[in-house]
């Protein structure tokens, strides 16, 4: 029990206490508590997941019937151990990119609290709980997206926060609700909306569940409220970008299981306008993220409008409510997880050695940096979805979910927008590696230079990689373990 | 008793300008003195209280000026006794920059008294004397500066006032001609024989009595003397714009409405519907004009009226859980929005700045108020953890459950106007602690924070911001008891 304590409580401790220290003398003194900080807490979020227990563990009531609790289950272990790889690759990664930006304390500080609050997220037990990290994602966060401090990234950090924290509102009314209609606000396997409570008032439980999915998606960039994400992640550096793209937008996903799967149930909520409603969204936002990212010649905007259409594969996985699109669902989290983050580190890299931004820039980027842009390739095929890589599983499985699911028109249609997402996707992530690695006769290559960055950013780069690989040739485990979750949530 | 707690400051404020102090610091240990003490009082009185009604003096019939301490008066009595001695501690300081401050103080310790003879009145009548005698003796404070604005604006906030409380006087004069007395007994005390068939006359009546109470509870369309009133000293808009007078307002909304006319015999009807409407666009209206606002004391004077017309959404829904609410808003938001007053009034004081645009990186230099002031404006927002979320909580809560399909709008409304509130009070925040790359920190180099006077209220307020939000369920009870008529 204390693990779990441990693992919150340490990080956000850490980062408050660099946040108010004095400026230490030395860089490597800072870096060197960063690292050790963040190893820590990551090692206690291990030791709460393989200590913690099935147990739940209630830290204090603020009032009667509204505990803070704690509780691990399947759906925790998978976003918190997401959370803890990327935190580190892209916290090692930050050790050198951050140098050529400023107050560095600061950032490592909120990284750090942001780290603790995610996984006090994962291990939420009840939606009070979950609602209240919620809001403090939010605000713990922001500091990194405005880092910078020119005018635009503060601009985009209000937008970050004002769309987030409506949000938060939207589904707060949602949790009002809950709390009367259902048993408990304890998450439960198959919901808890009681059946005596809720007779005589479903259509204005259906109506808050809706504000609830739209509420909670605002985090996970959802049309209609998408915009803020191709704004706020570009605007931070680029390890933030990364941890932003790749975890904080989870949290939404997060959210939404809870909501769906653990609070308002399948069964309540399956064939009825407000699922229809989900997926149309969804599918919406799949071909709008990716036609956005296709004429976007910014780079690390290009990555972020495809974190719209990437998320949205897995909120639709979700929306039609079987097992295999749900496990489809939850396997395109670690996937996507991966991938996004060894694609804004790639980015990242690029922007550290070379200062380019846009996308017309990297001509012959492949030749000055090889290690870098083959990685980048790599996991862009992950994403697209060829096989073997984990982009393909997911798919696989999210459009097997959608045809077997019986739902009129989206049941066929659902697959339809993957398959056209996907040559979107390729065609949007792809012609960096073919310009980068051919680019053309006229390319000069006497001022060809390696450029390769150093080792602490290639190691991140590539267990990134590794990984992604990995979970598109050894998918058996992480399957088992999500068909066991599934029979119990659907 | 209670005759002593209320004449002690007013007696005291009286003698002030009399007494010739030879020192600042002897009148300072001399108020402090007896705020403290009287506040002492009564707490002691309160938690001793006797349900005997003392009657001082008696007119004909059933008309008498009389005291009594019920759960009420614990409430309301208890918030401004226990939020006065702070304010005062905070005044002294503050008060150092401002001109002939033994008048001040003088009518700041009259208010007092004044204040408490509102909270325990145990009758129509003593409420609505000590309601007018408020606004005289606070109208000289809003002068204070006799500035022409100063001026204008305490003559405007008189005229408010006194037309509001003429309003609620025709109010009284129906609960004595169809009440069976005008004391105040929980459930109400209309004759239902009398009434016959003028129901609708009362509801009127009611309404208009409401939006005469709802004058000093800033309810729209009555709000402009708010903001207006803003010129006066910091201390005087804190304690007395954001807690004191206006909650006041709210405070005698509640007796008239759950001690007078009852609430059974408003529940349902055209005037619920059309008070909880005024009361939900006052609510959206007062977070609006505070966004736009960029004037600090103004946007905060705004933000009072959105927030006390939270309390009124609580209220006019007419059920003992909204009353928990409303109280719950009552006293949490009391602590909140006088914290976030002493911050800007510690920037006023340190700084000279009054606009939101100049506090660029102010943040970095005052990171104690600043701080301090996050915290007030996350409660404000309702974040989980702090005070303001447990009273939303509450309302909302209670708007679901009674089951009206106007206060499932209002919880709506609630949460826009949360974000409202994100927004005008985060921005002030980011803009202190992460100001732009090109602000140059240098222009703002000697500003510091302010001594311990002006800090120790501050902290005193953040620390029950904060053990309010975490652990509520005992004073939540306590509301619930009031509310129930238990008390």
């Amino acid at each position: 029990m204390r693990y779990i304590a441990l693992s919150i409580l340490f990080p956000i401790a850490a980062g408050v206490y660099l946040l108010v220290r004095k400026e230490p003398k030395n860089r490597k003194v800072l870096l060197a508590m960063t690292g050790v900080f963040l190893l820590l807490s990551a090692f206690w979020a291990a030791l709460a997941i393989c200590l913690g227990g099935k147990g739940m563990y209630t830290l204090f009531n603020l009032t009667d019937r509204l505990p803070i609790l704690f509780k691990i289950d399947e759906v925790s272990i998978l976003f918190s151990v997401l959370a803890a790889v990327i935190f580190l690759c892209a916290g090692s990664f930050s050790f050198v990119y951050m140098k050529h930006e400023q107050k560095e304390k600061r950032f490592y500080g909120y990284y750090l609290i942001v780290m603790g609050v995610f996984t006090a997220l994962c291990f939420a037990g009840n939606l009070i709980t979950f609602y209240l990290f919620f809001e403090l994602l939010t605000l713990s966060s922001f500091p990194l997206v405005l880092h910078n401090g020119k005018k635009e990234s503060v601009m985009a950090a209000l937008k970050y926060l004002f769309y987030s924290l409506s949000g938060a509102y939207l589904s707060l009314f949602g949790l009002y609700f809950v709390e009367k209609y259902g048993n408990t606000l304890t998450f439960s396997a198959g919901g808890v909306i009681s059946e005596q409570a809720a007779a005589g008032h479903g259509g204005i439980l259906l109506v808050t569940a809706f504000f609830m999915l739209l509420g909670f998606g605002v985090k996970a960039g959802m049309f209609p409220m998408h915009s803020w994400l191709s704004t706020a992640h570009p605007a931070a550096p680029a390890p933030a970008s990364a941890v932003l793209s790749a975890v904080i937008v989870k949290a939404g996903v997060l959210a939404l299981v809870r909501v769906v799967f653990y609070s308002y149930g399948v069964s309540f909520l399956r064939g009825t306008w407000v699922q229809s409603a989900w997926l149309v969204l969804t599918l919406l936002t799949i071909f709008m993220g990716s036609m956005l990212a296709c004429r976007e010649p910014v780079l690390k905007k290009r990555l972020a409008f495809s974190t719209i259409s990437q998320v949205s594969y897995i909120l639709f996985g979700l929306a039609v409510m079987n097992g295999d699109s749900i496990a489809g669902g939850l396997f395109h989290v670690l996937c996507h997880g991966f991938v996004k983050a060894a694609l804004f580190l790639c980015a990242g890299v690029i922007i550290y050695a070379t200062g380019k931004t846009r996308v017309e820039e990297l001509r012959g980027i492949g030749k000055e940096m090889p290690f870098t842009m083959c990685c980048y390739t790599v996991v862009s095929l992950g994403l697209i979805g060829i096989p073997p890589m984990g982009g393909f599983i997911s798919k696989w499985y999210l459009a097997q979910g959608a045809l077997s699911s019986g739902i009129r028109v989206i049941g066929w249609l659902g697959p339809v927008v993957l398959l056209i997402s996907a040559l979107l996707t390729a065609g949007y992530l792809l012609p960096i590696s073919v310009h980068g690695f051919l680019p053309g006769e006229d390319y000069d290559y006497g001022k060809l230079q390696k450029k390769e960055p150093p080792l602490l950013m290639r190691v991140p780069i590539l267990v990134l990689t590794v990984l992604s690989v990995a979970m598109g040739l050894l998918p058996g485990r992480v399957l088992d373990y999500l068909q066991q979750l599934m029979e119990k949530i659907v | 008793m209670i005759m002593l707690v209320i004449l002690i400051p007013m007696i005291a404020g009286v003698l002030i300008p009399l007494i010739p102090f030879k020192k600042r610091t002897q009148m300072e240990v001399f108020l402090e003195g007896i705020v403290i003490l009287n506040s002492l009082l009564v707490w002691y009185l309160l938690l001793h209280r006797t349900e005997s009604i003392f009657t001082l003096a008696n007119f004909t019939g059933n008309l008498s000026i009389s005291f009594r301490a019920d759960g009420m008066s614990m409430v309301f009595g208890g918030l401004v006794s226990a939020l006065w001695p702070f304010a005062t501690l905070y005044a002294f300081e503050y008060m150092t920059k401002e001109e002939h401050e033994k008048v001040f103080f003088m009518f700041y310790t009259m208010t007092y008294g004044v204040t408490l003879g509102i909270s325990m009145a145990a009758n129509l009548l003593t409420m609505y004397f000590f309601y007018e005698l408020l606004t005289l003796v606070t109208v000289p404070l809003v002068m204070h500066t006799l500035t022409r604005e100063a001026i204008l604006a305490s003559r405007k906030y008189l005229y408010y006032s006194l037309g509001g409380a003429a309003f609620a006087f025709i109010g009284l004069i129906f609960v004595i001609i169809y009440g069976t007395s005008t004391n105040f007994v929980f459930g109400g005390v209309l004759d239902s024989e009398k009434i016959g068939t003028r129901t609708n006359v009362l509801l009127l009546v009611y309404v208009i009595a409401f939006m005469g109470f709802g004058v000093k509870a800033a309810l729209c369309p009555f709000n402009s003397w708010l903001p207006r009133a803003g010129v006066a000293p910091t201390p005087v808009t804190a304690l007395l714009h954001a807690v004191a007078v206006v909650k006041s307002g709210a405070f005698a909304i509640i007796r008239l409405t759950y001690y007078s006319f009852g609430i059974e015999f408003v529940r349902g009807t055209w005037a619920q519907n059309v008070l909880m409407a005024i009361v939900l666009f006052t609510i959206i209206y007062g977070c609006s004009r505070a966004l736009k606002e960029t004037h600090l004391k103004r946007r905060l004077a705004y933000s009072t009226i959105s927030n006390l017309s939270y309390i009124l959404f609580g209220v006019v829904m007419m059920t003992p859980a909204g009353l928990v609410g409303a109280l719950s808003h009552l006293v949490f938001h009391a602590v909140m929005k006088i914290c976030s007053f002493f911050c800007a009034g510690a920037v006023m004081h340190q700084t000279d700045r009054v606009y939101v645009h100049e506090l660029n990186g102010m943040g970095r230099k005052m990171p104690c108020v600043f701080g301090i002031f996050t915290v007030s404006s996350l409660g404000l927002m309702g974040v989980p953890g702090l005070a303001g979320f447990i009273s939303k909580w509450n309302l909302a809560a209670a708007a679901v459950e009674s089951g009206n399909r106007m206060a499932v709008v209002g919880i709506g409304c609630l949460l826009v106007s949360a974000l409202l509130t994100a927004m005008y009070m985060l921005t002030i925040v980011i803009r202190g602690f992460f100001p732009e790359n090109d602000f140059d920190m240098d222009t703002i180099k000697d500003v510091k924070d302010p001594d311990w006077k002006m800090l120790l209220p501050l902290f005193v307020f953040s620390f029950f911001i904060i053990a309010f939000g975490l652990d509520s369920s005992r004073i939540v009870e306590f509301f619930g008891n009031v509310a129930a008529g238990v008390y």
